[in-house]
């Protein structure tokens, strides 16, 4: 990648609800935050990436722009998209073009102001049929858990063991969250608990298999490579920023037991990256549901598909905090992934390159991760929007050349 | 595609399930599309459509939902799931509806994924008071269960005859049943009103009588419950079945509701006859439809005697000069202006004049109607095979059948009210259809309808013998549906519920 973007400061609010914040002092907070890291004056920003999902239904505020020109009294470009890799990725392209040396962006999202109808806003968003048809946002996780049961043949003591891998997954990024102090949940559970939500909801995925709603904000600052220097000691390249689509109407795709499109962003992202699945350390998946998890560890080529349930089951019985495949140690949403740390949609993917960056630098205090030769040097974001309709792949490293 | 308000004011898609298929490379698309995606430009204009409403799919996958979202709150729990026609090469979301599932049940998906099932006519949620009633066929019932798949094989027409008649005919109700005193009566599920009784019976018409479809060239529904203060059933009715010769999204058809209380579809039999023997008209077929969610104020509150004999359901009735099954030979109407049974507008439910409902109400206007024809037509009761007369009660048409000389032979094959309970317009229609399901041909018919405000319609029927032939396209018969196995029985409570819908 030609003139790599570069990540020098990182910022985020607690996920959970803010009940009397308005949007603009979530946004305020993380940003104020990332620029205080790299001592970044206002007027050194050249133009503004922002990224929420909902804030015109939720909070009725249309032209986000606005408020973040008003809140950083400028006047330069200012763009808003669905979701932080979309805006991250809009930001690389801008760096990468020579236009922009030094840039915010920024990802926010209110959902409990709208908690009672949000499930119908976000279903009808993301698949107006399977709305119209009754469908809900669980509904469409659920379906996807019952196709990979079947594609890949998985019955009896294995069909157990799936289910339980899912809870475990679920285990595991609630413990993970307990050393997140940004994190929604700072409450451990056991893989009985998830368990026993499914069978008292009679379902095949129960509460604790499912992200939260959230309230949130995050940003990070992006700058050219040579604006990068003067900003910090050690910055965090974006080795790669990539994206692919999938049909909005999740019945109408040919494989419904995976996404494609994460599959394609990221065999698009290794390439643009210069390197290979084997160098990413951590990484962070869009884990909306368990069952996200799971099969995103398959998509994004970490595990091959239909297995990972079996690393995740084996991993889980040595009491390991990450997942174990051919002797690989696989450090999975160390921050308690949207599950436990939360979901503001918008502000999602700001959280998840937060943790890889706190991760690559050494800075994720409790919860780092670390190797024979010290921190991880590679690690992933993924990301979607709505279910499976966009996928982003992000891979953030030190420079490799 | 699938913008909200498009989708709302123009739901003739999701009614009808409506897909395209690429000419060059065969690929189908659920939605109409222009052009296909392997295929690019040289597809354009070369799509042909193609239609699920008539055809039957299987649930590939499934889960239960029992946290719905708001809008599908009337519904508590329902399976929901892909569906999948033509081998997979289609897949659309679908909800499982018919099924009222106790709280705190376990489902077994895995039983249910691969079953075959029919997509319905339904409600598609709920909306407020005052906004366009949504309906949407991405409801599916299993196909072993009470609605068997149907094909619908249009056949050309191979004899005229001389007077008109019933072509064809089809009657739906209703899966769930309360039994109640000796009576069984005919419940909605929460998704069902007069509306999707009318579409579903006017299908089922299309099926049992072989009719094209496009040669309907006029359609009445008669109702007295229709959602609506001002906008027809009719529309709907014509635009879902594709009435008339079809030109995008508008059909070459007249549609109209009439409203004449429980006569407002049998008042039209003769329009219709009358409409299709015009020489310049250049009308084939006519429907007519008397479907109702019979409305009935609760037990205890003014006018809640009703609600020991009200059911739901329809019958569609296809009238034209080919391949007819029943010739209409005459008819005698009349009214006064008696009221003995109203609804207000504005009003949920309808007031009833107790007493005063039988002798100068009932009793009056349907002696008079079906006496005169039978004078006019010089017959005697024993001449006539089948005696059909409106059932408000289950006493009513007894003692008017027996005052004119008819006996059980001929009026019981007509007396539905103990398995439909009485479905206001739909009644006689409904219970004209089971006669028809079992009468012979050159037969009878004597068909006495009433309406309160008040009048009624005597009709005389005369079966030929293709009654005969055209009965083995039609799974779902009165009997089929009176006897069904898979008939659930609801308790009062469920009965109001369902009753009062979403």
């Amino acid at each position: 990648m030609q003139n790599r973007p570069t990540i020098v400061a990182v910022g985020r609010t607690k996920f959970g609800e803010h009940y009397g914040k308005e949007p603009e002092k979530l946004i305020e907070e993380a940003w104020l935050a990332a620029s205080n890291e790299c001592s970044l004056e206002r007027k050194d920003l050249e133009a503004c990436y922002m990224s929420d999902c909902f804030l015109p239904i939720t909070n009725k505020l249309g032209l986000e722009e606005g408020f973040l020109s008003e809140l950083t009294e400028l006047h330069v470009p200012m763009e808003v998209t669905r979701s932080f890799s979309a805006a991250l990725l809009t930001a690389c392209h801008a760096i990468q073009a020579g236009v922009y040396n030094t840039v915010l962006v920024g990802g926010i999202e209110k959902m409990t102001d709208r908690w009672d109808k949000i499930r119908d806003d976000l279903m009808l968003l993301e698949d107006p049929w399977s709305y119209f048809a009754g469908g809900t946002p669980e509904a469409n996780h659920e379906l996807l858990l019952r196709a990979y049961i079947k594609k890949h043949h998985i019955t009896g003591e294995n069909l157990e063991k799936l289910n339980v891998a899912l809870a475990q997954v679920s285990v595991k990024n609630h413990a993970n969250a307990t050393k997140n102090k940004y994190a929604q949940y700072h409450r451990p559970i056991t893989v009985d608990q998830v368990l026993h939500a499914r069978k008292t909801a009679h379902k095949p995925l129960g509460m604790y298999d499912f992200a939260p709603i959230s309230d949130g904000a995050s940003a990070l600052i992006l700058t050219s490579e040579v604006a990068a220097k003067k900003r910090c000691d050690k910055p965090i390249y974006v080795l790669a920023c990539s994206s692919a689509t999938d049909y909005l109407n999740y019945t109408a795709r040919d494989d419904l037991a995976h996404f494609v499109a994460a599959e394609l962003a990221m065999k698009k992202a290794v390439q643009m990256a210069g390197t290979t699945i084997s160098d990413i350390q951590v990484i962070e998946v869009n884990d909306q549901s368990t069952m996200m998890e799971l099969v995103s560890l398959e998509d994004l080529g970490f595990i091959e598909p239909g297995t990972s349930w079996k690393n995740i089951h084996e991993s889980y019985q040595n009491n390991k905090n990450f997942y174990e495949v051919n002797g690989k140690h696989l450090f999975v949403n160390t921050d308690g992934g949207l599950k436990a740390d939360g979901n503001p949609v918008g502000a999602t993917g700001g959280a998840q390159i937060f943790e890889i960056y706190r991760q690559l630098k050494g800075q994720a205090e409790a919860r780092q991760v670390s190797f024979v030769n010290g921190s991880p040097k590679t690690g992933c974001v993924s990301e979607f929007e709505g279910f499976g309709t966009k996928a982003y792949v992000t891979i953030l490293g030190e420079k490799k050349d | 595609m699938s913008s909200e308000p498009i989708e709302r004011r123009v739901s003739y898609l999701g009614d009808r399930l409506r897909a395209s298929q690429c000419q060059s490379c065969g690929k189908e698309y659920f939605e109409v599309r222009d052009y296909c995606s392997n295929c690019g430009r040289k597809s354009y204009g070369k799509m042909d459509s193609i239609d699920l409403f008539y055809d039957k799919g299987k649930l590939e996958l499934c889960t239960f939902i029992n946290e719905p979202t708001n809008k599908f709150m009337k519904f508590q729990n329902f399976v929901y799931g892909i569906i999948s026609f033509h081998n997979g090469k289609i897949r659309v979301p679908g909800r499982i509806t018919d099924q009222i599932i106790a709280d705190g049940k376990d489902i077994d998906l895995a039983s249910l994924e691969g079953r075959e099932v029919v997509p319905r006519f339904r409600r598609r949620y709920s909306v407020g008071k005052s906004e366009v009633v949504p309906t949407i066929s991405l409801a599916f019932t299993l196909a072993d269960e009470y609605y068997p798949h149907q094909e619908y094989r249009i056949t050309a027409p191979n004899k005229e005859y001389e007077l008109p008649g019933v072509v064809g005919y089809g009657v739906y109700a209703s899966r769930f049943r309360i039994k109640e005193a000796g009576l069984e009566r005919a419940v909605p599920f929460v998704d069902e009103d007069s509306v999707t009784a009318a579409v579903e019976a006017g299908k089922l018409a299309l099926i049992h009588s072989g009719v094209d479809n496009s040669l309907v060239g006029k359609v009445y529904v008669g109702s007295e419950s229709n959602p609506y203060s001002v906008k027809p059933i009719a529309s709907k009715v014509a635009q879902v079945l594709k009435l008339g010769e079809e030109d995008g999204d508008i059909q070459g058809v007249d549609a109209v509701d009439t409203e004449f209380a429980c006569k407002a579809a049998t008042s039209i039999f003769k329009d219709a006859c009358a409409l299709v023997s015009y020489p310049r008209s250049g009308i084939k077929y006519a429907m007519a439809i008397g479907a109702d969610n019979s409305q009935a104020a609760p037990r205890g509150c003014p006018g809640g005697e009703l609600d020991t004999f009200v059911g739901y359901g329809g019958a569609a009735f296809i009238f034209g000069k080919n391949d007819v099954i029943a010739q209409m030979e005459g008819w005698y109407s009349c009214t006064s202006d008696t009221p003995d049974f109203w609804r207000r507008d504005g009003e949920p439910f309808p007031m009833h004049g107790g007493r005063f409902t039988g002798d100068p109400a009932y009793f009056k206007h349907v002696r008079k109607a079906t006496s005169k024809l039978m004078e006019r037509l010089k017959l005697k009761a024993s001449d006539i095979g089948y005696f059909v007369a409106h059932q408000p009660n289950p006493q009513f048409p007894v003692r008017i059948a027996k005052e004119l000389g008819f006996k059980e032979e001929q009026y019981l094959p007509g007396i539905m009210i103990n398995k439909f309970g009485n479905t206001y317009s739909g009644c006689v229609p409904l219970s004209l259809a089971a006669v028809l399901d079992v009468a012979k041909p050159e037969e009878l018919i004597l068909v006495g309808s009433y309406g309160s405000g008040a009048g009624s319609d005597a009709y005389l029927l005369r079966t030929t013998s293709q009654l005969i032939d055209k009965r083995k396209q039609q799974k779902a018969n009165v009997r089929f549906q009176a006897e069904n196995p898979f008939i659930e029985y609801v308790d009062y409570q469920t009965y109001r519920r369902l009753k009062i819908g979403m």
